[in-house]
Parts: structure tokens; C-alpha cells; sequence
């Protein structure tokens, strides 16, 4: 049997930087730490696929 | 949720939604799941992105508001790129899958022609956001705003502690650009120059993004650059250390999304938050060169719009990508202590390279990191013989 390994999402950064300054990355979901980060790749990797069908 | 638009990249690809907006690096398995067979670039060892993802396009130098800490000491009279070499600018970014522009300045709105330059941008399916301090805003031009996708109003300070940190009196007037932006559309916030003289006074501004139902408050780091080179207004260590905790708590106080700039990277990463959702988030140091890119009212392209270095002329961006900002990409690879001992060094990147541009000399640590800070405090100076 052939082992299917699941595409992942390795980075999120989200709406736009407007600043024409400096690169603004939004650290509001940096305070729920690493759970948060997996939930919300699970998340979107699952939109992603829905997306393609 | 709608795909815009997808780039190859070395890892797998960086594919754009359109709602909820984002940017989200996915595997090579993750492209293939979404219909893309394969790129050359994926035969290539690990390095910088093939192209930046967003590019700061310092449209002028030209602004009446004669704001006293002016990272670009735009003046009434100064450089600006014409339209026709924006436009042609857009086009090369466009072609190299860029996906963002900041367009800035000096004032943009002061240019006529700022919007053919954004309905251009829109054209080649690049995403236009504004930076302005609202001065001289209407309503016309607020509903012709439409066309950007995030515009945020600069806002140093509320009432009095506004004049005190842009050195005029141009609160009101800004108030009134937040208000009338926000009849038209969602995506509106507010720019913040966190200094020295204003640091304890950000929770008023916190409190007007929320109240005026905004959708983000950008904390950006006080820099001394362009006439900012002339006050003594960087923060001090304390301050230094009070950044992530503040920022914190503007987010669970006023239930407002805050967002912090590259250069705010050595403060957040000396409280130690989860490496591994600092990395999924994007939150890291100097991307100058990688994920970012600036093109100056002069023509030529830099790695942000606070290094004043030129890498090549904006026109040819495509060509010298590949080799441009050389040292700066390889600063974790030859970083000196304390960032070669840090664990967070392939996060933070030495932290803001304008900032120690600004200190003397360019591939130093940022001196406004408090690792850094104590590091040097714990180190005698060496004795120079004279």
C-alpha cells in the first residue's frame, strides 16, 4: 500500500500590510502560542482542499 | 474562500486568498493536491524566495505636513516618481508574481495621479495599499479609495499627543480621514510610530481603533532615520522590554487586532513566545530582500524603505533579484554574538538592519534588543591604544 503524505500549510499571515515601511505581521494569534498555529493549518490545509473539489 | 492566485517557491508555493485574506506558504504536496504538477525551483537547494511577496513603492518624497521625525524628509518640493514609471515598475512586479505594494511616501494622496497608479496595480493583479496621514482627504477621494485593499491613517498620538510627536496639528484632520474611509469600506486602521516621548500613551489610540470600529492598529518601531536621525526619541530598554507586553495587552483590553512591524522583532523574541507559531504567523526580523522589497522615488530598488543602500534600478528588479541584498539574507549564517547563540536567530534575523545602519555600522545586532542590551553591558569595551 502506498503511503499518501497530506499537503501542509507552513505559514498564514493574514489581510495586508499597508505600511510602506516595514513588513506589519499581526501577532494577535501569536499570543495562543503553537495549538492555535496547528488548529488554524489543519483549518486551512482542510479549506484549501475543499477549494480544488 | 476563493483562490486569487498561486507562485511556485523553492519549499512548495505561496498561494493568495482572497477571503479571509492571506498569504499561506504550502508544501510541494500541498501544490499538488491543488492541481500544480511541478517547478524547476523545487530541484533547487533551500534559499531566499524567488520574488518578494510584497514591495514598498515610496511613490514620492513630496508632503506639506513637514512631520518632524520624516523617515524619508519629504518636503513640498521633493523627488517623486512620474506615473508612467510606477506603472512600468507594477508591470515588473507583476511579472515577478508579486502579490502586495505599500504605496507611500511622502504624502500619495498629494499625487494626482495615486489612483491610476492603484487601478494600475489592480490591472496587473497586484493587491494596492495605502499609507496616508489624511491630510486633505474628502469624501470623493475616500470613496475612490475603494480601489485599495487595506489603508491605514497615521496616527502618532489623540488630540495634543498627536502634535507632540508629528510636531503639527493634524489630529482632527486625520480623525476626520479615519471617519470618512470607514463609510466606505472595512479594511481601515491605524499606523502608530511608537517613540520614546509617546510609548504610554499607545492605549489611547488602541482606544480609537476601537471605537471608531477599525480593523487594526500597526505598532511600528521609532527609527532614526531621515530627520528622525535628528531627535533622540528611540526607546530605552525599559520600553524596549515593555513592548510585548503592551502589545498584548492593547489586544485583550480593547479586543482590537495589533499587528507590530519587522524591526519590533528582538523585543518580542526576548520574552520567549512559542518559536514554532512565531514561524506559522510570519513574525520575524529583517526580511529586507526576501520577503520584502522597496522601490525609492529615485528609481532604484533597496531591501526596505529605511536602507538607503541601492541594490540595482527598479526597472530591472526581475534580473538582479537573485543576487540582490547578498549580506543581509546571509546574516544568520555569519551572525556575531549574542545572535549566534540565540535561539531565535533564524526568526529574528539580527533584528532591524536600519536601525544599526543608523548606530555605525550595518551588519551589527540591533542595538535596540534587550539580549543585545545586556550582552554589551555585561562585556567590557575593548581598550583601544591611542
Amino acid at each position: 500500500m502506498k503511503l499518501f503524505r497530506r499537503g501542509r500549510v507552513l505559514q498564514a499571515t493574514f489581510g495586508c500590510n499597508p505600511n510602506s515601511s516595514s513588513l506589519g505581521v499581526d501577532v494577535t494569534f501569536l499570543l495562543f502560542g503553537s495549538v492555535c498555529a496547528s488548529m488554524i493549518a489543519i483549518f486551512l490545509g482542510a479549506l484549501l482542499r475543499g477549494e480544488t473539489k | 474562500m476563493r483562490v486569487a492566485r498561486a507562485r511556485m517557491e523553492q519549499f512548495g508555493g505561496i498561494v493568495e486568498l482572497e477571503r479571509p485574506r492571506a498569504l499561506l506558504h504550502v508544501d510541494r504536496e500541498m501544490m499538488r493536491e491543488l492541481g500544480y504538477k511541478g517547478s524547476p525551483l523545487w530541484e533547487q537547494p533551500a534559499g531566499p524566495l524567488s520574488a518578494p511577496t510584497e514591495v514598498h513603492v515610496v511613490l514620492s518624497r513630496r508632503c506639506a505636513a513637514g512631520c518632524r521625525g520624516c523617515y524619508v524628509d519629504a518636503t513640498p518640493q521633493g523627488a517623486a516618481l512620474s506615473c508612467a514609471e510606477a506603472c512600468r515598475i507594477l508591470d515588473e512586479l507583476a511579472a515577478m508574481g508579486v502579490f502586495h505594494i505599500a504605496l507611500g511616501g511622502g504624502e500619495a494622496l498629494e499625487l494626482d495621479y495615486l489612483f491610476a497608479v492603484a487601478e494600475h496595480a489592480r490591472a496587473v493583479g497586484i493587491t494596492p495599499n495605502l499609507t496616508t496621514s489624511g491630510l486633505g482627504l474628502d469624501e470623493g477621494a475616500a470613496r475612490r479609495c475603494r480601489v485599495f485593499g487595506q489603508i491605514n491613517v497615521s496616527v502618532d498620538g489623540v488630540g495634543k499627543a498627536y502634535q507632540a510627536a508629528r510636531g503639527f496639528d493634524g489630529y482632527r484632520h486625520a480623525e476626520r480621514a479615519l471617519r470618512l474611509l470607514r463609510a466606505v469600506k472595512r479594511e481601515v486602521g491605524v499606523n502608530c510610530v511608537v517613540s520614546r516621548s509617546n510609548f504610554d500613551q499607545i492605549g489611547e489610540v488602541a482606544r480609537l481603533v476601537r471605537r471608531l470600529d477599525l480593523n487594526e492598529l500597526e505598532l511600528l518601531r521609532f527609527k532614526p532615520v531621515g530627520r528622525g536621525a535628528r531627535l533622540d526619541e528611540e526607546l530605552t530598554p525599559e520600553q524596549g522590554k515593555r513592548l510585548w507586553p503592551m502589545a498584548r495587552r492593547l489586544v485583550w483590553r480593547h479586543r482590537i487586532r495589533v499587528k507590530l512591524d519587522c524591526s519590533f522583532a528582538p523585543m518580542v523574541f526576548w520574552h520567549r513566545p512559542s518559536a514554532r507559531a512565531a514561524a506559522f504567523f510570519g513574525v520575524q526580523g529583517c526580511v529586507a530582500g526576501d520577503v520584502l522589497a522597496a522601490v525609492q522615488p529615485e528609481g532604484h530598488f533597496t531591501g526596505c524603505s529605511f536602507i538607503s543602500r541601492p541594490e540595482a534600478d527598479a526597472r530591472n528588479l526581475r534580473e538582479a533579484w537573485p543576487n540582490a541584498c547578498a549580506d543581509i539574507r546571509g546574516y544568520t549564517r555569519s551572525a556575531p554574538e549574542p545572535c549566534a547563540s540565540c535561539e531565535y536567530l533564524h526568526l529574528c534575523r539580527g533584528g532591524c538592519r536600519a536601525v544599526s545602519q543608523a548606530h555605525g555600522r550595518f551588519m551589527d545586532p540591533d542595538p535596540g534588543c534587550p539580549r543585545v542590551q545586556e550582552y554589551r553591558k555585561l562585556r567590557p569595551l575593548p581598550v583601544v591604544a591611542t
